[in-house]
């Protein structure tokens, strides 16, 4: 008998977490100097004293990367894969704190400008060369470069200087404080590879062929619409791991297929594309069935120059018509977490209280006043734009276009494709339309990119919204976790009121696994930490 | 026939430039290039944005893009993939080297079964045999194959427990596993086509069957067995193998859809992949490449006459 047991552990450990985020204030000198015991940390998940080595996990992908390349691709497809391969100072723990990965321990100057980093030793990277903080600079000042055309770029654009006083230790000045600096350096664009590994031409063809990280797996081979092989690091820094001896990802075409994986024994372990699957496994012999909140949001983006949509009254409106339980139900059958302003997995830690946001409920008699009172008593036409490939926003459209005709508005369901939709996205012509997107657990990284006013940020919403920066600021400069929140709540309450973005719900985490797959533990992230401490019972 | 075919080259190779330039054109017309989903959500950086653009060559005027990849191909070179960085040349001779080999095998598997079928049912117009065969190919023709497909997945793991292996696996690692992994598209396919050939075969075959000759044969006392060896295959054979170029260039079509279906790496999943990631260098190797096949299959159909019929062997 399989059964589907809502892990809420994950999201009890993200708001505990949270609360003691990243730093301690500045003025403590050593924020906290966090060494491995040795054999094993809490890293990736917890060690397992009965873990066995040896054997190949088979795990099945529906999004496949388009490449390995941890510079210059930024979908999470890619980060997903390659967050066992490639490693950066910092690693962004389940608990939503940034914690030490290739750096031992972090030092944070009083005015919380200057970073000090202590790295790790006997780090080794895949090509068996010993890391030092010459590979860190070399790397961090690569993504910084505009001119590399990392998309990590911008979020390392407060880093002023990197120094490297000795062979481990790194130092990294700010042009002005920034809380969120500890995540910036975890696994999405911090990585560290070796220094000079640019300086070919050829190397970023390379790097889906051949991995240069210090990450627990190596890259074997990459098949494009077919697989990823992988296979364990024999110089890992951590002695004894990780367990497995390699991983099969196989890319598979849909949804459909991956069940039938999974029910063929084809498969070891699957994160399912749609959570609500689950229910067609329940019962199935061998298989056990987690679920998790996640950071993920499916969410409506209002671009705040378009049309109708100018007026905060008619934002306020559609806010207010959508019944966002009702969307999830038809959307995901409910398997998932509805949401106030910020992804499940960050509620407890960061987020506003949904019932202390007043659009947050369903009102449609407000909302046929706020449109009268914006001139649009009589109803109008809208479209909503929804992209094609996304299961999910088909049956969410058709309930939304549903919710706001009794406001008296027309939805016109537009489908794009999404090359298309994320040229509009990227030039700020987004109108209005559906979203999915995720984040590693920090509000500055959530936030700041896509709501903040340009150039700081890239407002894609064309929200410009001076008091929202002002948190969003607020909220980037502080280090005391206390304050950090409070600008935070402050900046959800903005978001609340003025409606650049309406977010849905956060779909389960849910992960399928055969019985011989043991001590997996799924990141809220829905990357695939969890396999470096995972091993197979025979 | 020499001069008619090197025309008939000559004509499909002036087509291929046609249509590449009209692919380099089109697809760049379409919003979005090769930068969009690389950056993704996280873009917003002007400064990368257009260091990305440089990198790739796209920041330059189309037509200086077009000549510059018109002139690499003249000279062999394929350019290299936006997304995966690899050379366009492997990437798709590996890719159309799979679908080649279903395509073939769904052949074989399609003349196997309709020929036969189709000549009992010629044979015999209006009998019990030319009944099923109807019914067959009338079952098999308005089956879609992605429905075929889906459905000969789903009886699969329903009936035998039996799911397909999860990684394609070329025939020359192993010949058996390759089997195993290209067994439900080629059967998806082959059914449908094995309708299609079936059918022919009847109509080809219930027509000759009317011809003079036939009866003449037939009061000369010739047993059927020799008629049909002798005078009917042999006459059916030339629109067969003409048949068989075409059906093999739906097929070909028909890979496409089975491959997203099965998880195949052919060269159709390479194709929508390059399509939706906007990589421009891989979709315009990949049609080259299409056209120069189609060009191949009608060159080898041709060739084919001439062994067949004496008749065109002289001319």
């Amino acid at each position: 008998m399989s059964d589907l047991r809502i892990d809420r552990r994950s999201a009890l450990l993200a708001g505990v977490g949270l609360m003691g985020a990243g730093l301690l204030p500045p003025g403590l000198g050593t924020a906290w100097a966090q060494g491995a015991p040795p054999g094993g940390n809490d890293l990736y998940g917890p060690d397992d004293p009965q873990a066995r080595r040896g054997g190949t996990l088979t795990v099945a992908i529906a999004n496949e990367p388009p490449n390995l390349d941890p510079f210059h691709q930024a979908g999470d497809a890619r980060t997903a894969i390659t967050v066992l391969m490639y490693q950066g100072l910092m690693y962004e723990h389940a608990s939503g704190q940034a914690k030490p990965l290739l750096a031992e321990s972090m030092a944070i100057s009083e005015d919380g400008l200057t970073y000090t980093f202590a790295l790790r030793r006997g780090v080794r990277f895949h090509n068996g060369q010993p890391m030092t903080s010459a590979d860190v600079k070399y790397s961090y000042d690569y993504v910084r470069d505009p001119a590399n055309g990392s998309p990590g770029a911008a979020d390392f654009g407060a880093i002023r200087t990197i120094d490297t006083p000795d062979d481990h230790t790194v130092v990294i000045r700010l042009a002005e404080p920034n809380a969120s600096l500890p995540m910036t350096l975890t696994n999405r664009f911090g990585c560290v590879v070796p220094r000079d590994t640019f300086a070919n031409p050829q190397a970023r063809t390379r790097l889906s062929q051949q991995s240069v990280g210090t990450g627990p797996f190596m890259l074997q081979e990459f098949r494009p619409q077919s697989h990823i092989r992988m296979a364990r690091f024999p110089n890992y820094w951590v002695q004894g791991q990780p367990y497995l001896d390699g991983i099969l990802f196989s890319v598979q075409p849909n949804a459909a297929s991956v069940l039938v994986a999974l029910r063929g024994r084809r498969v070891d372990l699957a994160l399912l594309a749609r959570p609500q699957d689950a229910e067609q496994l329940q019962g199935q012999p061998g298989l056990s069935i987690t679920s998790a909140p996640s950071l993920r949001q499916c969410s409506l983006d209002l671009d705040c120059n378009h049309a109708q949509l100018k007026d905060v009254r008619v934002r306020q409106a559609i806010a207010l018509s959508i019944d966002k339980r009702a969307v999830m139900q038809a959307a995901i059958s409910g398997k998932g977490q509805v949401l106030g302003t910020i992804p499940a997995a960050m509620q407890e830690s960061w987020g506003a209280p949904l019932e202390s946001l007043p659009y947050q409920k369903t009102d449609p008699a407000r909302a046929k006043a706020l449109l009268a009172e914006a001139g649009l008593g009589d109803g109008f036409a809208l479209d909503l734009v929804s992209i094609i490939g996304f299961e999910w926003m088909d049956p969410a459209a058709v309930t939304i276009a549903q919710q706001l005709s009794a406001a008296g508005i027309r939805l016109n369901i537009q489908r794009v494709e999404l090359g298309v939709w994320l040229n509009a996205f990227r030039t700020r012509n987004m109108r209005f339309t559906f979203n999915d997107w995720g984040t590693q657990p920090d509000p500055h990284i959530l936030y700041y990119r896509h709501f903040h006013s340009t150039p700081r940020g890239a407002d894609f919403r064309n929200w410009n919204n001076a008091e929202a920066d002002r948190f969003m600021d607020a909220g980037m400069a502080s280090a005391d976790p206390a304050a950090r929140k409070q600008a935070y709540l402050g900046l959800q309450r903005v978001m609340d009121e003025t409606v650049p973005t309406i977010m849905l719900y956060s779909p389960d985490l849910v992960t399928v696994s055969q019985q011989r797959v043991r001590n997996y533990v799924q990141h809220p992230t829905g990357w695939w930490f969890g396999l470096a401490k995972t091993w197979i019972a025979t | 026939m020499v001069e008619a075919l090197l025309r008939r080259i000559g004509a499909t190779l002036a087509t291929a430039v046609l249509a590449t330039g009209v692919v380099f054109l089109l697809i760049r017309a379409v919003p979005g290039d090769a930068i969009g989903e690389m950056l993704g959500q996280s873009a917003g950086d002007p400064a990368a944005e257009a260091a990305l653009r440089a990198f790739f060559g796209l920041d330059r005027p189309v037509w200086s893009q077009y000549l510059s990849w018109a002139g690499d191909v003249l000279q062999g070179d394929l350019g290299t993939s936006m997304r995966q960085g690899l050379p366009v040349w492997g990437i798709v001779t590996d890719a159309f080297l799979v679908t080649l080999q279903i395509g073939l095998v769904t052949l074989l598997v399609a003349i196997l079964v309709g020929v036969p079928l189709g000549l009992a049912a010629g044979s015999r117009p209006g009998g019990a045999m030319d009944m099923l065969v109807e019914g067959f190919t009338l079952v098999s023709l308005s089956a879609p194959v992605f429905w075929t497909g889906m459905v000969l997945l789903i009886l699969a793991d329903a009936w035998l427990g039996w799911a397909p292996p999860l990684v394609y696996t070329s025939p020359e690692i192993s010949l058996s596993d390759n089997l195993e992994s290209i067994l439900l598209p080629v059967l998806a396919l082959g059914l449908l086509q094995a309708g299609a050939y079936a059918q022919f075969t009847r109509q080809q075959t219930a027509a000759l069957l009317r011809q003079d000759f036939v009866r003449a044969a037939t009061a000369r006392g010739l047993p059927a067995r020799v008629i049909f060896g002798r005078h009917v295959l042999r006459n059916i054979a030339i629109p067969l193998v003409t048949y068989a170029g075409l059906i093999l260039v739906q097929i070909l079509g028909g890979v496409v859809v089975v491959e997203t279906l099965f998880a195949i790496p052919g060269l159709g999943r390479t194709l929508l992949a390059a399509i939706q990631g906007r990589d421009y260098p891989v979709l315009q190797g990949a049609l080259l490449l299409t056209v120069g096949v189609a060009l191949m299959v009608n060159l080898l159909v041709d060739l084919a006459y001439a062994l067949i019929d004496p008749r065109v062997r002289g001319a």
